[in-house]
């Protein structure tokens, strides 16, 4: 049976070989090509791409959602988890009784497992210019720019988070090398072919227009630049098939309110709009697996003393985002 | 906001083609001091768009940086006088409170307590 929900996979396809994916979720890298011909967007009008906001007001709506939640949250997770808002990657094999710096591992471990998937070594002194889509408090802006030595920006919807992101910076002698600005990744405020790195850790989720997404990271990349996107997706759908089932939307709904999440996609989509836009090298994988001991572990530690109270303090938001959690446990477990 | 941020920052409002290099408007700059690194400036270098940098220094009350591009052989010479200049400007200003303006359109990006807000407005997009 295959699993609903997926966040960060990683499925390496064959290379001319359409496989019918088991698990969603992805972790993509493509390529822009080298070459200086901008090739014209043919639409990606294919299957089910997530659904585009109905009215503008509702994506507006939508973003000041996402821009309190994370006004209200962060603070509370970087206590608690510190300043990576991303799941740790796991060997799936690994026991859930790790120790918090345990999972702190695993989420800079997430990183580099990215970072090696997508080719990107320490060697490659091209590396002079990163974007981070979405970046929450900047925990992969520093630390690409401190491995890299690479001038890296990051942007989010949160006037907290950007605060918060650069006084960390400062603090950690990286004011120099990134900075970070409240601006809208359907919207980047950056001329084309900016960056060589762009970077979408599990930020893909809350985009209500995926296809425009998708645009602007590949819009704000270099020539031969690469795209990395961590994201969670539901699983791609079967020939024949229109749609999740019921069941399976009703638990993904319940998700998306409390976590300011509009429609998923697959991991098919996204492969599609990249390949409509031109980009070479695209590689996707699903890491449902090394990223299932997550959510048990953070809701541990959540049950914590500090945690309570921290829980208590931080409002209603972080609340229902809390017992919102075990929905995404739920949503791992209805596969193999 | 630091001008190494400013220098890549553009208006993206619907229809603008020229939404760079934004003016800044500055009501409130400081100075931070960060350590002196002549290699990341030379690595950087390539990298500036020179006349934005010279012009948004300027705004924000630093004159010392030539309108036009230095020759590279004044970047890599071991006379460090240029690239403390550079590093100035570059990296230790900061633009606590004002606006980035667009070239074109004249729409202002408000900037507080460092952070510039390039969220756009319903109608720009």
């Amino acid at each position: 049976m295959k699993a609903t929900l997926a966040p960060s996979s990683l499925i390496s396809l064959p290379r001319h070989k359409v496989s019918s994916l088991r698990s969603p979720s992805l972790l993509i890298q493509s390529q822009r090509p080298s070459s200086a011909l901008m090739t014209t967007m043919k639409t990606a009008s294919r299957g089910s791409v997530a659904v585009t906001a109905a009215a503008t007001s509702s994506v507006e709506a939508l973003r000041e959602g996402i821009a309190e939640f994370y006004n209200e949250t962060s603070g509370l997770w970087e206590e608690i988890w510190g300043d990576h808002m991303h799941h740790g990657f796991y060997d799936p094999d690994s026991s859930v009784q790790l120790s918090d710096s345990g999972h702190r591992e695993a989420q800079i471990r997430m990183i580099e497992e990215s970072l090696r998937f997508a080719g990107v070594t320490e060697e490659e002194k091209k590396i002079k210019r990163v974007v981070d889509v979405g970046c929450g408090i900047g925990g992969s802006s520093r630390y690409i720019a401190s491995k890299f030595g690479a001038e890296c920006v990051g942007i989010t919807l949160s006037p907290v988070q950007a605060k918060r992101a650069n006084d960390l910076a400062a603090a950690q002698s990286l004011s120099h090398k990134v900075s970070f600005q409240v601006a809208d990744a359907l919207e980047q405020p950056f001329e084309d072919g900016m960056f060589d790195l762009v970077w979408s850790m599990e930020s893909g989720e809350h985009m209500p227009d995926k296809a425009k997404f998708v645009k602007e990271l590949v819009r704000v990349a270099a020539p031969g630049g690469r795209i990395i996107i961590v994201t969670w997706c539901h699983r791609n759908l079967s020939q024949g098939e229109e749609a999740l089932q019921p069941w399976e939307q009703n638990l993904l709904d319940r998700i998306c309110k409390t976590f300011y999440l509009p429609a998923w996609c697959s991991t098919s989509d996204y492969v599609n709009l990249l390949q409509s836009l031109s980009l070479q090298d695209i590689k996707c994988a699903d890491w449902s697996e090394n990223v299932a001991p997550f959510w048990p572990a953070v809701i541990r530690t959540a049950l914590t003393w500090k945690g309570l109270v921290s829980l208590l303090r931080s409002g209603m938001k972080s609340i229902k985002g809390a017992l919102t959690m075990p929905l995404m446990i739920e949503g791992y477990k209805k596969g193999d | 906001m630091r001008l190494i941020t400013h220098n890549m920052l553009s208006c993206n409002i619907k229809g603008v083609t020229n939404g760079f290099p934004l003016k800044i408007e500055a009501e409130k700059v400081i100075e931070k001091e960060v350590d002196f690194n002549p290699d990341f400036l030379r690595h950087m270098f390539a990298k500036i768009e020179w006349k934005a940098l010279a012009e948004a220094a300027r705004s924000m009350g630093y004159a010392e940086l030539p309108d036009d591009s230095p020759d590279a052989a004044v970047i890599e010479s071991a006379d460090e006088t240029f690239l403390r200049k550079l590093h100035h400007a570059l990296l230790e200003l900061h633009l606590e409170e004002g606006a980035l303006v667009c070239p074109e359109t004249g729409r202002k990006f408000p900037v507080n307590k460092g952070i510039p807000n390039m969220l756009l407005h319903e109608d720009e997009v």
